[in-house]
């Protein structure tokens, strides 16, 4: 029997993709890139609660859930940059002489093909995320607007002044009850503003004879800082206030204290 | 060149830098001086109950001026700019945990606030001040010459202190001259505006003006309200 | 266009005596410049009508000499002597045009209108230097006051000025920072041309924006601005006498970039050398071609809203007043159409370059070239679909926020293909870590951490809590200083051999490498933690919890500052005693390492003939 006769087999792409799996240079990118996803993925996890603000209403919820959903789907991608940085840097050319020529590989069609797939296949799950919850949002809004309470926040330069028109008062700080939806109409007396009640976890401009809204619903009970996100000249920096989120007897105290009546 | 050489030149150069960056941050720090040094205010002898807890007192006098030769002739340091301006000093240092009174001379015409909450008396002791010898809590919106709203950061190294002040205008004729004045007192032909509040523990606030008097610029509010020093301030709790 | 050749620069010019162009340069400039804005500004004094607003009327004043100063200086340089004598139909001589390109003048050319676009080069370099270390001693100052809560260094209305002026100065100076200086030297030579396609306009783009470097100095003179680099209206209607100078220079520098662009750009397509098919053409030059295509659409919008705000201070046309039916929303509109391809303007060289580097030091051909073209490209085209991702919160149509995050999310696809170019060109070499290269490795990991960062602010309803806070203020500069002036920096230490003649010090751009890269991950990852944490954006003082984070950055600052420093040392030690570089030190394949140094005045002795792109490194892969 002589060896002419063996029937030379391609190789099946089972086969090929378990073969490149065992390449060294391709094992050490996997290591790599598990070791950065793996770091990646604490760092965002465990970080930006942590840096975050407390969690006092709906909206800021889904906000933290979101960077670490985000943090979570851009990973792999830090993963696979960061591993890539690495193994190179390790088989750097040392000495002050050029390098030698490496293989002249011009371009590998697949390789940009899975990479184009998978980036872009994140990038839609960002998106679709991102619009479910940009969707849901805005749903919460349209549900809760009847029982919801009205403040209307104006900003000037450089103070935040709150008007509840249901009950009668004024304030220069921002006090809410705690469970009831609330919606803020939100003008500007002069220049742009814009109107961050931090915890809370909305924000919206406040421009000059025009309205803009924002909604969301306290959970929490605690002090809420409430501050001016758009440059808007001399004392931008201190226009900014508080305010408390309250049990509703405790809120009802404080508007008969300013002198309102409670809705 | 020898490497020493190399090395002393590129650590002196860095250095040289440095310094000239540095200075001009001093050149910086040494513009943004208080252009008319500190008011502080005078401590009284007695006390005050006020809710049951017992404060020391103090007292200190401004003065809103509608051009700067005025303030000149009321004790401020000439400025820069012909502006309306708070005097004699717009940075005022005020004892901690004290009953402060607060009295102000204003002798300036006015028109309309942009924001109508500012016609309110906010954060004074009794929710009221004291204009020519009568307790009022709010100036009409319309009637407002200037305002002193003291406000500041919110942060946990300081107590919150928020407290607005409307100060009445005085009237001009079709000369555009000033209306003389019921003044108790005196013979200025302005208001003179007096009310009381607690301040809290050390802190840094600042204080601006929230009617807008800058004749020319969008919502008034350029000019004199924009720029750090004349219709602007700060006052230090310490 | 005239082809010079060598013999004509034995030839004197005609009636020298009789000849202008001999006799202008800075310095009469200078002279007609300041003549024209005192000129100007006394007449206007006494002739307006003393019953215009007199804050309208100082408007009116101060723009107006400001503009005349530009026009004033551009006339006294001779710029205009080449337009005028072809206006009358007789265009300049030979020996002109030749005395024009700087021939025999020495150092004095680069004094004067010199249309050699080496020369051009080495101005813009200069001027580069110059606003960026001014933006920088500003920073400083910012990260001073920052350093702790409660800080009285400087007023609130110096600590505004400082934040809009540098980021305008910044802004201004990353614009050119890749193709001022490279764009204008390097590109011509290594497409193979002689000169650039207009090299007239080519001073004229750069003595234009050395006329708006005063003007937005004079801003410190006038009161400063109380807006940052946007200026958004309403605020800057209501600003004081410094923000003239803030839209002057802007309407000046956009007269500069529209020149600039159309040169290179006219360049790149009708200049290449024989046998440099578009796959031939070296990917800097691609970049940077694309980069400048997006500014010249994109920049006149940001000139139209400039002037729409210098009309509604000077003549109350009420634009963006909302009290006479106009919208601060137009102006954001109008400013962000321009905004947002612009930082892709940034951008784009910087990673040219970059690209550029990454086959020389690592022996190998770029890869996948088709995928960077592709990728510049795509990032271009996409750019200016996402403008209103800056106007989530401004509450112009909260409907059409869902669209344009899916348009800015999708932006991430043509990076990660920039990415993949750059990664798959590292792939399986051995990089040689000179100064340059040490630049490709910084821009992987900053423009990691900005592009993610900026997958988050893309995001809608993450920016209701990120917008206007620190955490935005991180992420730019990550993308715009940790990726394109880190490429900038790698372009400037890898083509100062053939720009100077001399090789950078090693040494100090090593220490200065170091010192910019970590104090600027400890700045910025510290300013990140602030924005998470709450804290806004663009504040003089700050409340007590954000002190740490703040402190921290501080520090990251100062290092930075220091390896600044240290770079411009080196530039300037080694421009006069640097190691005397040899013609292709790097041994790179692209055109300009094929001419010595100096370099002749039209460029190639012989025209080169181009067979191969600049990429043929390397054995070739079984």
């Amino acid at each position: 029997m002589s060896d002419h006769n063996d029937v030379h087999l391609e190789p099946t792409p089972g086969e090929r993709f378990s073969k490149f799996l065992k390449r060294g240079d391709i094992r050490e990118t996997l290591a790599w890139a598990t070791f950065y996803t793996a770091v990646f993925v604490v760092l965002g996890a465990y970080f930006y609660p942590k840096w975050m603000p407390t969690v006092m209403s709906t909206d800021m919820k889904a906000i933290e859930r979101l960077m670490v959903v985000f943090t979570f789907i851009s990973a792999p991608v830090c993963g696979f940059v960061m591993s890539i940085f690495t193994q190179t840097l390790r088989h750097r050319h040392k000495g002050d002489t050029p390098p030698p020529d490496g293989p002249a590989i011009r371009n590998n069609r697949l390789a940009t093909s899975v990479f184009a797939g998978v980036s872009s296949l994140l990038c839609l799950t960002a998106i679709v995320y991102g619009l479910i919850e940009l969707n849901s949002s805005a749903e919460a809004a349209t549900k809760d607007a009847p029982n919801a309470l009205v403040v209307e926040v104006t900003g000037n330069q450089w103070v935040w002044s709150f008007n509840y028109p249901s009950l009668g008062v004024e304030s220069n700080v921002l006090n809410l009850p705690i469970d009831r939806p609330v919606i803020f109409q939100i003008t500007s007396a002069d220049v742009n503003h814009s109107f961050w009640p931090v915890q809370l976890g909305v924000k919206a401009d406040a421009n000059h004879l025009a309205t803009t809204l924002a909604q969301t619903t306290p959970i929490k009970l605690g002090t809420i800082d409430v501050k001016c996100a758009e440059l808007c000249g001399l004392y931008h920096a201190y226009m900014e206030t508080s305010g408390e989120v309250m049990t509703v007897s405790d809120f009802n105290n404080w508007v008969t204290a300013q002198g309102g009546h409670s809705a | 060149m020898t490497n020493t050489k190399r090395a002393a030149s590129a650590i002196l150069s860095t250095l040289l830098g440095i310094a000239v960056v540095g200075t001009v941050g001093i050149t910086l720090h040494t513009l943004s001086a208080d252009p008319s040094g500190k008011l502080i205010a005078t401590k009284e002898a007695d006390t005050i109950t006020v809710d049951g807890k017992n404060y020391p007192k103090a007292s200190v006098t401004m003065g809103v001026y509608p051009d700067s030769a005025t303030a000149v002739k009321n004790g401020s340091k000439p400025t820069k700019e012909d502006y309306v301006q708070y005097g004699p000093s717009n940075h005022v240092v005020l004892p901690a945990h004290t009953y402060v009174t607060m009295t102000l001379h204003v002798y300036d015409s006015g028109e309309k606030l942009n924001n109508p909450y500012f016609g309110k008396v906010v954060g004074t002791i009794g929710g009221t001040i004291n204009i020519d010898g009568v307790d009022v809590s709010s100036v009409a919106p319309d009637a407002v010459q200037h305002t002193f709203t003291l406000h500041g950061l919110p942060t946990s190294s300081q107590d919150p202190l928020f407290v607005n002040v409307p100060l009445p205008h005085v009237e001009v004729n079709d000369k555009d001259e000033f209306i003389p004045t019921k003044d108790p007192g005196t013979n200025n032909e302005g208001h003179t505006v007096v009310f009381s509040f607690i301040t809290g523990g050390k802190g840094e606030y600042v204080f601006n003006c929230e009617y807008p008097c800058g004749d020319g610029t969008y919502a008034k509010f350029g000019a004199a309200m924009s720029a750090y020093g004349y219709m602007s301030g700060k006052v230090t709790v310490a | 266009m005239t082809t010079l050749s060598p013999q004509v620069s034995s030839r004197p010019i005609p009636n020298p005596k009789k000849s202008l162009i001999t006799k202008l340069n800075m310095g009469t400039g200078l002279i007609v410049g300041v003549a024209f804005a005192l000129a100007t500004y006394y007449s206007m004094q006494t002739t307006l009508d003393d019953a215009t607003l007199n804050f309208q009327r100082n408007n009116q004043v101060l723009l107006a000499t400001m503009f005349m100063w530009s026009i004033g200086f551009l006339v006294g340089i001779g710029a205009f002597i080449g337009p005028f004598r072809w206006l009358i139909g007789k265009d300049l001589t030979a020996e002109e045009q030749l005395y024009l390109a700087g021939d025999g003048q020495g150092i004095k050319r680069y004094f004067k209108y010199c249309t050699d676009h080496k020369v051009v080069g080495i101005q813009y370099l200069w001027g580069v230097i110059a606003m960026l270390a001014v933006g920088g001693s500003m920073a400083m100052m910012i990260r001073t006051q920052l350093a702790q809560p409660g800080a009285k260094f400087i007023t609130p209305s110096i600590y505004n000025s400082l934040v809009g002026l540098h980021g305008i100065t910044m802004i201004v100076a990353m614009i050119v920072v890749a193709t001022g200086p490279f764009g204008n030297f390097i590109m011509p030579i290594m497409i193979g041309a002689a000169d650039m396609a207009f090299p007239r306009l080519n001073a004229l783009s750069w003595w234009v924006l050395f006329t708006a470097i005063p003007v937005l100095c004079s801003a410190w003179f006038l009161g400063g601005i109380p807006t940052g680099w946007t200026a958004y209206a309403p605020l800057s209607v209501q600003a004081g006498p410094g923000m003239n100078a803030f839209i002057a220079t802007i309407i000046i520098f956009a007269v500069s970039t529209a020149v600039a662009g159309a040169n290179i750009t006219a360049t790149v397509i009708a200049m290449r050398a024989k046998g440099m098919t578009w796959n031939r053409v070296p990917i800097f030059v691609i970049g940077a071609t694309i980069s400048v295509a997006l500014a010249v659409p994109a920049f006149p919008t940001f000139m139209v809203s400039m002037i729409q705000t210098a009309m509604d201070r000077t003549f109350l046309t009420g634009f963006f007043d909302s009290n006479v039916g106009g919208s601060g929303w137009l102006y954001a509109h109008l400013f962000w159409i321009m905004g947002h391809p612009e930082v892709y303007v940034i951008l784009l060289p910087g990673v040219a370059i970059l690209m550029e580097i990454v086959p020389v030091f690592v022996r190998m051909p770029l890869f996948s070239y088709t995928a960077a073209v592709v990728g510049f490209a795509g990032i271009a085209g996409l750019s200016v679909l996402v403008w209103a991702h800056h106007m989530y919160m401004s509450g112009w149509l909260p409907m059409l926020n869902g669209p344009f995050m899916v348009t800015t999310e999708m932006i991430s696809i043509p990076t990660g293909l920039i990415f993949l170019v750059i990664l798959g060109t590292l792939w399986h070499g051995k990089p040689w870590l000179k100064v340059p290269m040490l630049g490709v490795y910084a821009f992987l990991w900053n423009m990691l951490i900005g592009g993610i960062t900026g997958l988050y602010l893309s995001d809608v309803p993450a920016d209701n809590y990120l917008h206007g806070s620190m955490y935005v203020t991180a992420h730019f500069h990550y993308t715009l200083m940790g990726a394109a002036l880190t490429g900038a920096v790698a372009g400037l230490s890898y083509w100062y051999p053939k720009m100077t003649g001399r090789m950078l010090n090693e040494r100090a751009g090593y220490i200065s490498f170091w010192f910019v890269q970590i104090g600027f991950q400890i700045l910025y990852l510290g300013m990140f933690i602030a924005g998470a944490q709450g804290q806004p954006r663009r504040v003089s003082d700050y409340a007590q919890m954000y002190a740490n984070s703040n402190r921290i950055s501080t520090m990251g600052a100062y290092l930075i500052g220091t390896g600044f420093i240290v770079l411009l040392w080196a530039v300037i030690h080694s421009w006069r005693n640097g190691v005397i570089a040899p013609m292709n030190p790097w041994g790179a394949k692209t055109l300009e390492w094929t001419v010595p140094y100096p370099v002749p005045l039209v460029n190639f002795d012989t025209p080169p003939v181009v067979t191969s792109d600049p990429y043929g490194y390397g054995k070739a892969v079984k």
